[in-house]
């Protein structure tokens, strides 16, 4: 009974109330009762849409099919929960999936204000069923074995009431009012009986955030920055992001523009398989003197280029980075020398023959940079290494290529003759360099030989890395494998045959496929099962299920897209995450 | 913390039983003879858990319970030939072990084939050989060729000692931690015959400078080539030797067969195998040890040797009891072999590391040394704080060790009666009635009745009884 009643708050938030017709006339906006100081708040204005799209047929096969559900649903408490599902079934009178629409189809808005109150206002279109469910759960906490403390009190026209002396809700008409305090309540009840007070409506910043948000939205969430920057371990986590070379490479620009925002905005939009999330914030852009304005387009069309499309494409990212303005600006971004940067100039000195590293070495890169990870595919004659790594790649675009090419294949050389330097010393194999061609593309890769070898179905991780640079046309694609590089010189040269148009004002973006993802994980499934033996002291059947969730949950996302762009003194953030619904 | 080691043990039965046979010690003939339990000695928790701490990495209460019923000798029988399918579980862990090509991974299958393997005392003795035949990862710097001496050593771990010697002395991962990878008539690399004649086999001041020089003679022509043993003939010595008083041309294996032909051979690896199996705080007088050491050389049966020092008067006596310091290893696995689970060993092998004892990078070639040299002020704090990281119920082991469940699998249904449980579980009971009383009395002992929080007070017990001196010791 005690299990059951610790899901009475959790079911009271799903389940209750909404409005009808009338009770939308009787009653104002749910934001109107929510407190001016909320830091974050969130209305679920279309939650029969939400519900349609969870619930779905093919969602709920999907969701049922994961082994991580079928687990749960083996497990005592989950069984409990299906009889109290049940049981108010049969009391309500209909299916789950009915009562939740009806009690909550009007709506659902959330608010987190200072000093941890947190307050849920749920409309329902049936205010019988509203009732009826309360009376269930009050009965409930009112026999249950810990004696939770049901009790009530008048505050003006509502009864409020509480199960355990601490939250505190209210039926109003169709609406649910639920507060984690007595003085949350209060506070919601002093704003209906006050319609002019200053409610979250009446919060400039929140009209601006609400402002950039698209009026169909399923779902918005509204942040004040300016008070979530205040708490001490969010402003420190953001300086620390900015302290690290690599993150400050890729997140340039964005923790500079949160750090400068008053609001966030954030609204969820439905299609299809779909769900799409917009994040806008309202900082400044980041102007041309900036040490991150390496990372922002300032002149009109420039942009990111899409990413490179080849097979077995587990991810691709494209940037827009200016390499020569980040290195130029590293004293301002990183003022302290580490040895690791030391280490760093001195072995890009040798590499690239005394040339500086800045002027006459990044400076032939221009700002599109896209980088892609893909499954590798084995030659059997080759061999097949026990832990397959993906291939990574990186395309540059070139400046002026017909001067840099040989300046890049002569570092590069040096890069592999230093790796076979250092591993003859410790009278291990080196690489083999080679020279073939792609089409017109002739490229250097450099390879460990697996001749001689009797078993090659299970080589090392060397054997994962094949180490290619290529030059077609304008671009420099320097990739851990052959097979990858061969697959991008045939992209580029698709992509140079449309001529690609940048995607104006992004500056960032990433494709993720599902597919692919568990396809890589399927094909490492042995060794990570094994890491996770070790890693979490499982059994091999716990560690079994464990990654075959993980599977699961990447053949279940069919893709996701994360761009992030600046568009008219917005920096806007898109995630896409397409399912796999079928 | 104070551990005193060299006191008899606590419990008061056990202090009368001992002081009456204590002067029969000396008598080899009595000392080494089997343990039969009588009223006098008789058969107890104690006896069995100190019996499971040495062949073994400690004990679940049932095994505990087994061995109470099962009196010293049968219970030996199943510690020194288990009836499971070893070779089957071997070959299931040789196989996890392969997929990893780093040291953590392997100290990590290492660590949980000693939690989980049905021959502990398989796994006691290839640590044991490890110590002693030691090599260093940093420097081999191949899991493979680390694997394979491992293997080695689990295959002869209790069997043939010369079997043992024959392979180290043609084990790449060890000629190249020896510096001895490279082994030329023109200049004989001494690394690997130096450490033979000190470490391996017949011990310091059993030998001269020029046997050392001598049978580096004889293994020259053995190298290392891309991590594989190779003998060039070109570059052997065929001339003449002379090493510990016999002459002719020999080669590696005839070195290998005149060091264990040298009486000071088994005696040395007899008085180092009485100090990891009886008593590490004594040395052995040359009358006890003389015995073992002639039927040793025989044959260089180690099984034999550890048996007969296991089933010995002498082992189940107060001159063995609680007269070594748990290694790093053990204290960690007596805390969790107890509690019936398996952890995260990733996260243990790196524990371990930091309390002295990084599997596979023993500090020396003379491997660790062990005794009081686990002891100091800092590694005591490690230790109190694997205990608790152990069993906090929290991140980094996570709630996979819970004493609270424990203890109520095995019938105690108050965290009162569960404190009593894990006393006898993990320390057998065997403390000073003081210490034991302060422990229990309700200011130490959680008084709840099995509420909520039974979990948390019975964590926080067995966390005070794993940090005791007694439980530091083997």
């Amino acid at each position: 009974m005690s299990q059951k009643l610790g899901l009475i708050p959790a079911l009271t938030l799903l389940v209750f109330v909404a409005q009808n017709a009338m009770a939308a006339q009787s009653l104002p906006p749910a934001i109107e009762w929510i407190p001016q100081d909320a830091v974050i708040s969130l209305e679920l204005t279309q939650p029969k849409a939400l519900l349609e799209f969870l619930s779905c047929e093919k969602a709920t096969a999907a969701i049922t099919a994961l082994p991580l559900y079928q687990k749960q649903a083996s497990s005592p408490q989950f069984k409990e929960f299906f009889n109290l599902i049940n049981f108010i079934e049969i009391t309500l009178g209909t299916d789950w999936r009915t009562a939740l629409a009806k009690l909550t189809g009007g709506g659902i808005t959330f608010a987190i204000c200072p000093e941890d109150m947190l307050i849920l206002i749920i409309d329902a279109e049936d205010q019988d069923m509203l009732q009826k469910l309360h009376e269930i759960f009050l009965n409930m906490a009112r026999s249950g074995a810990d004696q939770q403390q049901v009790a009530s009190t008048e505050f003006g026209d509502v009864t409020a009431w509480t199960f355990n002396g601490k939250e505190s809700h209210a039926i109003i008409g169709k609406r649910l009012v639920f507060a984690s305090s007595p003085e949350g309540l209060k506070a919601v009840l002093e704003l209906r009986a006050n319609s002019k007070g200053a409610n979250l409506t009446s919060n400039s910043t929140y009209q601006k955030a609400k402002a950039a948000v698209k009026p169909d939205a399923v779902a918005t969430i509204f942040a004040d920055l300016k008070l979530l920057m205040q708490i001490p371990n969010i402003a420190q986590a953001l300086e620390q992001q900015r302290q690290n070379p690599m993150t400050a490479l890729l997140l340039a620009g964005v923790i500079e523009t949160i750090r400068d925002s008053n609001w966030l905005a954030l609204e969820l939009h439905l299609k299809e398989n779909t769900l799409d999330f917009q994040l806008s914030v309202d900082g400044k852009t980041v102007s041309t003197t900036s040490p991150v304005a390496f990372a922002i387009p300032n002149k009109p069309g420039e942009g990111i280029l899409p990413n490179l499309s080849v097979p077995r494409r587990i991810a691709a990212f494209s940037l827009y980075r200016d390499l020569h303005s980040f290195y130029a600006a590293k004293d301002d971004l990183f003022p302290e020398r580490t040895s690791g940067l030391i280490f760093f100039e001195n072995m890009m000195g040798i590499f690239f023959s005394g040339r500086d590293l800045t002027n006459e070495v990044l400076i032939e890169t221009k700002p599109e940079i896209r980088l892609v990870v893909a499954e590798q595919e084995y030659d059997p004659a080759i061999g097949t290494p026990q832990v397959k790594y993906p291939a990574v790649a990186l395309i540059l675009r070139l400046r002026h290529p017909d001067q840099f090419n040989e300046v890049a294949e002569e570092a590069w050389q040096k890069v592999v003759g230093l790796i076979n330097f250092t591993r003859g010393q410790q009278a291990m194999p080196g690489l083999i360099i080679d020279r073939p061609s792609q089409g017109k593309t002739k490229y250097t890769v450099a390879y460990f030989s697996t001749t001689g070898m009797e078993d090659k179905t299970n080589l090392d991780s060397r054997f994962n890395i094949r180490p290619s640079l290529a030059m077609p046309g304008e671009y420099l694609i320097l990739s851990s494998t052959d097979g990858l590089a061969q697959d991008l010189i045939d992209a580029l040269h698709q992509e140079t045959e449309q001529t690609p148009k940048p995607l104006a004002g992004t500056h960032s973006m990433v494709e993720l496929e599902g597919g692919q993802l568990a396809s890589i994980l399927q094909a490492n499934r042995k060794t990570l099962v094994q890491g996770n033996m070790v890693g979490k002291g499982s059994t091999q059947e716990q560690a079994e299920a464990n990654i075959d969730m993980f599977i699961s949950l990447a053949k279940f996302l069919d893709s996701a897209k994360l761009d992030i762009s600046v568009h008219e003194g917005l920096t806007r953030a898109g995630l896409e995450l397409k399912l796999n619904l079928q | 913390m104070v551990v005193q080691i060299d006191k008899p043990p606590a419990h008061e039965k056990s202090k009368q039983v001992h002081s009456s046979v204590t002067e029969k010690l000396t008598d080899p003939g009595w000392a080494w003879s089997a343990y039969q339990p009588d009223a006098q000695r008789p058969w107890t928790l104690a006896q069995a858990g100190h019996l499971y701490r040495r062949a073994a990495f400690g004990a679940t209460w049932d095994q505990l319970q087994q061995a109470l019923s099962d009196g010293p000798q049968r219970t030996l029988d199943k510690l020194l030939r288990p009836q499971a399918d070893i070779a089957a579980f071997n070959r299931a862990y040789d196989e996890y072990s392969s997929g990893t090509g780093s040291a953590d991974g392997l100290r990590a299958w290492w660590l949980r084939r000693m939690i989980l393997t049905p021959h502990p005392l398989l796994e006691k003795m290839t640590l044991f050989w490890h110590s002693h035949f030691a090599t260093n990862i940093t420097k081999v710097k191949s899991a493979r060729m680390t694997r394979q001496y491992i293997q080695l050593l689990r295959s002869q771990a209790l069997n043939s000692f010369r079997a043992m010697l024959k392979g180290i002395s043609c084990d790449p991962a060890m000629l190249i931690w020896l510096g001895a990878e490279a082994n030329r008539k023109a200049r004989p690399n001494e690394n690997f015959a130096r450490t033979l004649m000190e470490s391996f086999t017949l011990g310091p001041g059993n030998y001269k400078e020029k046997d050392v020089q001598e049978a580096a003679r004889a293994f020259t022509g053995w190298f290392v080539l891309r991590s594989k043993l190779r003998y060039i003939p070109r570059e052997h010595d065929g001339n003449i030797k002379q090493i510990l008083g016999q002459k002719g041309n020999f080669t590696g294996d005839d070195v290998i067969r005149i060091v264990l032909e040298q009486h000071a051979t088994a005696e040395t690896l007899v008085r180092k195998l009485y100090r990891r199996l009886i008593c590490e705080t004594q040395e052995p007088n040359a009358k006890l040890i003389s015995p073992l050491a002639k039927s040793f050389a025989k044959d260089y049966d180690i099984l034999k040797l550890a048996e007969k020092m296991l089933r010995s008067n002498l082992f189940f006596s107060a001159a063995a009891y609680r007269r070594r310091i748990k290694s790093p290893v053990e204290f960690a696995l007596g805390i969790v072999k107890p509690l019936e689970a398996v952890i995260s060993t990733t996260q243990l092998a790196q524990d371990l590391a930091d309390l002295g004892q990084n599997l596979y990078e023993p500090p020396t070639v003379k491997g660790w040394t062990g005794g009081r040299h686990w002891i100091n002020s800092s590694t005591m704090v490690g230790r109190h704080n694997l205990a608790l990281a152990l069993l906090q119920g929290s991140a980094p082991y996570g709630d996979k060790l819970n004493p609270w469940t424990v203890a109520k699998k095995h019938g105690c249904s108050t965290s009162e009666s569960a404190t009593g449980f894990l006393l006898d579980l993990f320390v057998q009971g065997d403390l000073e009635p003081d210490v034991r009383d302060n422990l229990l009395k309700p200011a130490g002992a959680p008084v709840d009745a099995g509420g909520d929080d039974s979990a948390g007070t019975v964590r926080r017990f067995a966390h005070v009884v794993v940090t005791l001196p007694e439980f530091n010791l083997a």
